[in-house]
């Protein structure tokens, strides 16, 4: 996505949960879309290796 | 037995403590105040209490809107989001998109976690906390709740495992201040609301308050300050573990008189029961009650500056430990512990009968001197214990048996036909874990022991005075092993002049023999003012810096060659994310086990070997690795959806670093390290503005993160009813083959999250292992998910 794009899109977004399947209906264009998808394992902290402990 | 008059007396466990099982302390005073003649003590776990009470849909709903009040998204939309920022961004996300979903989840988690959900057809059989793919969602969702009541009180974090505020511990005027700050702090409302009005009605002449930890301190103190100005004429005494590191502090600060009237040093017995003697007889003068400081209030003996003025007296005698009748659960809330069966904890012994390790500070803890109950006693406690709590799981509390203990305990247990399971700190004995001490203890009962194995280096080692060989550790590790006894590793890194090869070394050691270690509980070192390291620096090659705060009981120190402590910082990083590649019960979220208390020991009672289990917890991860695009998957109902600014896994990753992570307070003591914010600003870059969409799936309490795209074609899986329609739509569309490929490698990497399904994955090969022993089970059970 184009920077220009995206600073249309930062204008209009709401920044608001709204549940999969409320969406209209629309047509997709798959070529141009960005499916990356990301994900991090959270740390494990020194508090949380205490269990034995605490 | 001495009949006393009627002298209510309540103790409390304050939060923050781990929520599986009950701790010991209260219940040893309780039962030792009972057989002493006082027959109206009650107990109260608060911390389990808060849990249960901040863990429902009205306190989540009153946190999410608080959340919302006091930071919602919208306030977020600057160019950069620095470091000082994120985490309370990252909250306002995390509350956007799963609160609804939390609210409604929390109960049934609950109910999983407790083994109450009733599972299947099959009862407790097919409970919930059997099955990992319902245990670790259900788990995640308590801790996300968790999130969701600390993000309303922002910037205090409650978890499982630990309590900080955006005050210091350490500073006397921060701790009084904590404990009026309603913003920061959630024990004030709860209380207000579930605790006081309890205490009020009850009028108790005297209340105990249990502080362990550290993360105790502003909770106790909280509650204290609220019963004082109640019930003026109550006496408010606190004892325990982290104050008997502080509590000479702590009566120091005269800031802080107001929120109790005195500190029971060491062991709490003997003098708990002298101060209730004095109180209940109209004593003002406590002078007479040993291992007692206190505040004298009476005009006549006030401070200079005419406040109380703070009295120390001398320390009262131990007690004869095999004397002391067994702990007292009676009164506690049994029920609300997050465990599907209880627990019963019981100290053995009390002291350490090894007594030489140099970073040990335990004498401070518990007192001087090694004490213990005899095996007979212990025996019959044991079968008392499990007939009047119908429980036959027990965690013995000691920091380790004697080898005589070890031999002798077993065959008590058997001749008493005890019929329990047990698990418990331990020292490396080789004598005593032979092959054949392995095997009498496992028919005794014993699933699970904790070695302090702390390094595998022998100059460290030798440093630590820990009088034991490496060759030692094996063997006993491989005779616990080979007996179905699953092994635990205390290891410590950081060590005064430890270098970062040398700690590589201990980790390549625990990987080398990840066959026989299963889990290992890694602890960074620490020097706090009564060890050795502290009073003899230079033996171990360091200076140890001042510490400004008051109450403070932790130093930083600089060493002449080794880690840096930031650098031990980052070796703890590396070691456990070796760890989690490593060991099966660090992979991926079965590290859950290990996290909760008691959990996997559970497992292990029940039927499972260590064997089994880690085969169990490989064979999940794999079996989630390996998942692919098919084309029956489906959209897992109930995700929610939220634009994002920044990248969530960008802050997730940033507030992770060690560097982050040394801003906020230490877990041990809730200190501030020196310096850490600011440096942590400068080296941590802040986040640009990235669009992005955070997806919240109920089912598996996960967050993910996608583009926007990925959202769209989320939608159209969704309404094509699966991936194979999807794709079959699309081509007919014309949509070329590579971007239906990309459409299957997304697909598939969702799938691996658990956000797409298939029916097939209901029953994964996981959940199919057979654990014999399940409660309920006649004989050999699958599960089968409801």
């Amino acid at each position: 996505m184009d920077e220009a794009k995206n600073e249309k899109k930062e204008e209009i977004v709401e920044r608001t949960a709204a549940p999969l399947g409320e969406a209209a209906e629309e047509e997709l264009d798959l070529e141009d879309l960005d499916l990356s998808v990301e994900t991090v394992e959270e740390r494990i902290s020194p508090s949380e290796t205490n269990v034995f402990d605490k | 037995m001495i009949q006393r008059s009627s002298f209510p007396i309540s103790l409390a466990f304050v939060p923050q403590g781990h929520w599986t099982q009950p701790h010991l302390a209260i219940p040893c005073l309780k039962a030792w105040l009972e057989a002493r003649g006082f027959d109206d003590v009650e107990q109260m776990d608060l911390s389990v209490e808060a849990f249960d009470h901040f863990l429902t849909p009205r306190s989540l709903e009153r946190a999410r809107d608080r959340v919302h009040a006091r930071m919602g998204l919208a306030r977020f939309e600057s160019a950069t989001l620095p470091l000082s920022e994120m985490r309370a961004w990252r909250a306002a996300s995390e509350s956007a998109a799963s609160a609804d979903a939390l609210i409604a989840g929390v109960e049934d988690a609950k109910r999983v976690l407790r083994g109450t959900d009733g599972g299947g057809a099959r009862g407790a059989e097919d409970a919930g906390f059997w099955d990992p793919d319902r245990y670790v969602p259900a788990v995640r969702t308590l801790y996300h709740g968790l999130r969701l009541v600390s993000a309303a009180h922002y910037p205090s974090e409650l978890t499982p495992h630990n309590f900080t505020m955006g005050y210091a511990n350490d500073r006397s005027e921060e701790v009084r201040a904590a404990t009026e700050d309603e913003e920061q702090n959630p024990f004030i409302a709860f209380y207000r609301e579930e605790v006081l009005p309890r205490l009020v009605e009850r009028r108790p002449k005297l209340l105990g308050l249990s502080v362990l930890y550290g993360s105790q301190l502003v909770p106790a103190m909280t509650l204290g300050r609220l019963v004082k100005e109640a019930l003026p004429d109550c006496h408010v005494t606190m004892g325990g573990g982290f104050l008997a590191y502080i509590g000479d502090k702590v009566m120091d600060a005269q800031i802080l008189a107001d929120c109790f009237d005195s500190i029971i040093f060491h062991e709490g017995e003997s003098p708990l029961e002298a101060l209730a003697e004095a109180l209940r007889s109209g004593e003002e003068d406590l002078a007479g009650v040993g291992s007692l400081a206190w505040w004298d209030r009476r005009p006549d003996f006030a401070a200079s500056n005419g406040g109380p003025r703070a009295v120390r007296n001398t320390p009262a005698h131990p007690i004869k430990l095999d004397d002391a009748p067994a702990p007292s659960f009676d009164g506690l809330p049994l029920e609300k512990y997050f465990s599907p069966a209880l627990v019963v904890p019981y100290d053995v012994n009390r002291g350490c009968y090894y007594g030489e390790c140099t970073f040990c500070t335990l004498p401070t803890v518990i007192g001087p001197g090694y004490r213990t109950r005899s095996a007979d006693t212990i025996a019959r406690h044991v079968v008392e214990l499990r007939d009047r709590y119908a429980s036959t799981h027990f965690n013995f509390i000691t920091d380790c048996m004697p080898p005589g203990m070890i031999q002798d305990l077993p065959e008590r247990l058997i001749e008493r036909d005890a019929g329990i399971t047990w698990w418990a700190d331990a020292r490396i004995e080789p004598k005593a874990y032979s092959e054949e001490g392995a095997k009498r203890l496992y028919e005794s009962g014993c699933r699970k022991l904790l070695f302090g194995f702390e390094s595998a280096v022998k100059r460290i080692l030798k440093m630590m005075m820990k009088g034991q060989s490496l060759k030692s550790v094996v063997e006993v590790a491989r005779n616990c092993t080979e007996a179905d006894i699953s092994v635990t590793f205390y290891a410590m890194v950081g060590f005064p002049t430890e270098t970062r090869e040398e700690a590589r070394e201990t980790l390549r050691f625990i990987e080398e023999h990840s066959d026989i270690v299963r889990e290992v509980s890694l602890q960074t070192f620490h020097i706090d003012e009564v060890a050795k390291t502290y009073k003899e620096p230079e033996q171990f090659g360091i200076e140890v810096l001042p510490a400004p705060g008051d109450l403070a009981l932790y130093h930083d120190y600089e060493a002449e060659r080794g880690m840096t402590q930031e650098e031990a910082a980052e070796m703890f990083e590396e070691m456990m994310q070796a760890f989690r590649e490593k060991l099966p019960l660090f992979s991926g979220d079965n590290i859950f086990y290990f996290m909760q208390k008691s959990h996997y020991f559970l497992h292990l009672a029940n039927g499972e070997t260590p064997d089994s289990f880690a085969a169990r917890c490989a064979e999940r991860t794999r079996a989630r690795a390996a998942r692919g695009a098919e084309d029956d998957l489906e959209v897992r109902p109930g995700l929610v959806a939220v634009p994002l600014a920044f990248s969530y896994s960008d802050a997730v990753r940033t507030l992770g670093d060690p560097l982050a992570r040394a801003a906020r307070p230490d877990f041990l003591t809730g200190r501030f390290v020196a310096d850490a914010e600011r440096v942590a600003e400068e080296r941590l870059p802040p986040l640009e503005r990235k669009e992005r969409v955070l997806l919240y799936d109920p089912g598996q309490a996960e967050f993910v993160e996608l583009r926007d795209g990925g959202r769209r074609v989320l939608e159209a899986l969704l309404r094509a009813g699966g991936l194979g329609a999807f794709l079959d739509a699309q081509r007919a569309r014309g949509a070329s083959e590579e971007s239906l490929h990309r459409v299957r490698g997304f697909a598939a990497e969702l799938h691996r999250l658990g956000v797409l399904h298939r029916a097939a994955d209901e029953l994964t090969p996981a959940a199919r292992v057979e654990t014999p022993n399940r409660p309920g089970a006649e004989r050999g059970g699958s599960t089968v998910r409801s």
